[in-house]
């Protein structure tokens, strides 16, 4: 079974011979990059280096998947929002205190969205990635949900004061970001994405379970039916008290962060979408060892959870023995177990 | 006088830890109906009617202490715990928050002339290569709010610029914010600075955001880490306090 088949088979409930590491968010690291000779912000604008950087994970740390996108910059620095690339050892950021639009009136997409630098770096790694490796592992691409992509362009504050204000008008933005979400993942799925990560960042720390269902589940619903492969949707934060409606959207995995206990969130779920998480990244694998990876991994796969990952874009000097402990953690559990009929489902 | 305000009344029960319902219920029971008022409308976030309502109480005759703590500081510290726990999200803040800066339009030049005594003065930044406010204005309100003058250098924020205000502004604290994994350690960075350059004794340090946990702000050598914005004045005034035994 190679990594594309195992991953597949864990998005499916198939049977596999051991739970995949997939990386529905980014595992670049400063180490990674000076082996490639691939860095920030260039990377994330520059096709052959992304892809090579990307490539490390399968490469590098036998993970099962590759994701060439390392930040969430590229639909909004498309759109026109403001910029800040930074250096190689930090993330590109969008000026969320510039935003670039005002209402739902304003959501025009541009002619050459799919053209500019930042979405064809992307576009083109995918083909460059699948060329290299046709079948062997999974290639995940990304796409920004409606609700990440408000945040860009309105700026945090007005859009969610905007939320209590103006629901409807609310609804009306979303509806018409929601068509970015589709035309670039698309463009992915064309270029040779096997799978999608989808971040939309209704994350606790700032709304509401109820607004997730209100504002998000319908649209996350049709994302579902336009968007033809596999789609992981991603949320930081507190999530439990959202993850029975996210259960409903017929996503195929939710990446959930280590802020939510796995037993509770495989619970909450009740078998309808498939958990990828959630080893804790500032503690565990930027701050601690080799042996509370494992620890972690262990919970994770002992609660049920069908895809294991760091909970979101690591940080950037993660050591690599940590990032290797992973996998490592998941043979010596399939080994301790000596069976894995639980993931038959 | 008594709760009389069925709106305030309803917006109380959210109030459930015993000591918060002693504190925060008998100053509410002293409240007349306009102070009520206020703090109900400023609770839903209601804030032309914060504005008509603190203007009319100062037309009236009431002191701008009274209303920022009787009306204001009152409808806060309900917004706070219904923030802390869980019943209302950052929305919700914000728009208590638009309504509070209302009432404060009115209320801050009478206090600036007046020349009251601040609890204590406040540098807040995000740090350097992390461009995330939302944290960091929360906190900043509600220092406002509880009675701190707090300087905002915004968000990518030097180590030298946090010296640069603390030294302006002579402060007492400095609270650094970061939602990001890789901009967490300037938090570390800019605390060494204040080492090196022999300010460290001046200021006390407080640090906050997303991924920063307890562990970290004392691996960083922080003195007080605020889980949230409600956490983050309660840790300040500890640090006040602090300063004030040092001092004494």
């Amino acid at each position: 079974m190679n990594s594309k088949e195992r991953v597949f088979a864990a998005l499916n409930g198939d049977p596999h011979d051991r739970p995949p590491v997939c990386t529905p968010t980014s595992v670049a690291t400063v180490e990674f990059m000076d082996l490639n000779n691939a860095y920030f912000p260039e990377a994330n604008r520059d096709a052959e280096l992304n892809a090579s950087l990307a490539a490390t994970a399968y490469t590098q740390l036998g993970f099962d998947t590759i994701a060439p996108y390392f930040s969430i910059i590229q639909e909004s620095s498309a759109l026109g929002c403001d910029m800040q690339w930074e250096q190689k050892d930090n993330w590109p950021t969008v000026r969320m205190t510039n935003p670039i639009w005002k209402n739902s009136n304003d959501v025009k997409i541009p002619k050459d969205f799919l053209s500019h630098q930042d979405t064809k770096t992307i576009i083109d790694s995918i083909s460059i990635l699948k060329k290299q490796y046709p079948d062997d592992v999974a290639i995940v691409g990304k796409t920004m949900g409606p609700w990440t992509l408000a945040y860009h362009v309105f700026g945090v504050e007005p859009f969610l004061l905007g939320t209590v204000d103006d629901p409807a008008e609310t609804i009306k933005c979303l509806e018409k970001l929601k068509e970015i979400t589709i035309l670039f993942g698309q463009a992915q799925i064309d270029s040779g994405a096997d799978i999608l990560t989808l971040p939309d960042h209704a994350t606790g720390d700032l709304v509401s379970g109820e607004y997730y269902k209100r504002f998000l589940l319908e649209l996350h619903q049709e994302l579902v039916e336009e968007l033809s492969v596999p789609i992981i949707l991603h949320i930081c934060g507190n999530t439990i008290d959202r993850m029975p409606y996210i259960a409903e959207t017929g996503m195929a995995a939710f990446h959930f962060d280590s802020r939510n206990d796995p037993d509770e969130a495989i619970r909450t779920v009740d078998g309808k979408i498939k958990l990828a998480g959630n080893i804790n990244n500032p503690t565990t694998l930027y701050s601690k060892g080799p042996d509370a990876v494992k620890e972690e991994v262990f919970r994770a796969l002992n609660a049920g959870v069908q895809l294991i990952a760091p909970e979101c874009a690591i940080p950037l000097k993660t050591k690599m023995e940590n990032l290797l402990a992973i996998p490592e953690a998941i043979t010596d559990w399939v080994a301790e177990r000596g069976n894995f009929d639980v993931f038959k489902s | 006088m008594s709760l009389s305000h069925e709106g305030l009344k309803k917006e109380f029960e959210y109030v459930t830890k015993p000591s918060e319902q002693n504190h925060i219920g008998s100053a509410l029971e002293k409240l007349d109906p306009l102070m009520q008022e206020i703090a109900y409308e400023l609770i839903t976030g209601n804030n032309s009617a914060v504005d008509t309502l603190t203007k009319k109480a100062l037309e009236e005759g009431y002191s701008a202490n009274d209303v920022l703590d009787d009306g204001l500081l009152n409808g806060m510290a309900i917004v706070g715990v219904k923030f802390r726990d869980n019943i209302i999200f950052v929305p919700e803040v914000l728009v208590s928050a638009r309504a509070m800066k209302a009432g404060m339009t009115h209320i801050e030049p009478i206090l600036s002339a007046s020349g009251v005594e601040p609890l204590g003065t406040v540098i807040m930044g995000t740090v350097k290569g992390d461009l995330h406010d939302i944290g960091k204005n929360l906190c900043i309100m509600m220092l406002r709010g509880a009675g701190f003058t707090v300087h905002d250098i915004g968000v990518d924020s030097s180590p030298e610029d946090f010296i640069d205000a603390v030294e302006e502004h002579e402060a007492d604290i400095i609270g650094m914010s970061a939602l990001l994994t890789t901009t967490m350690p300037n938090m570390g960075t800019t605390i060494n600075t204040f080492e090196d350059m022999g300010l460290r004794d001046e200021v006390r340090i407080m640090v906050g955001g997303a991924p920063v946990t307890q562990d970290f702000a004392d691996e960083m050598g922080a003195d007080a880490y605020g889980e949230n914005a409600v956490d983050a004045v309660d840790k300040a005034k500890e640090l006040i306090d602090l300063l004030s035994e040092l001092k004494s």
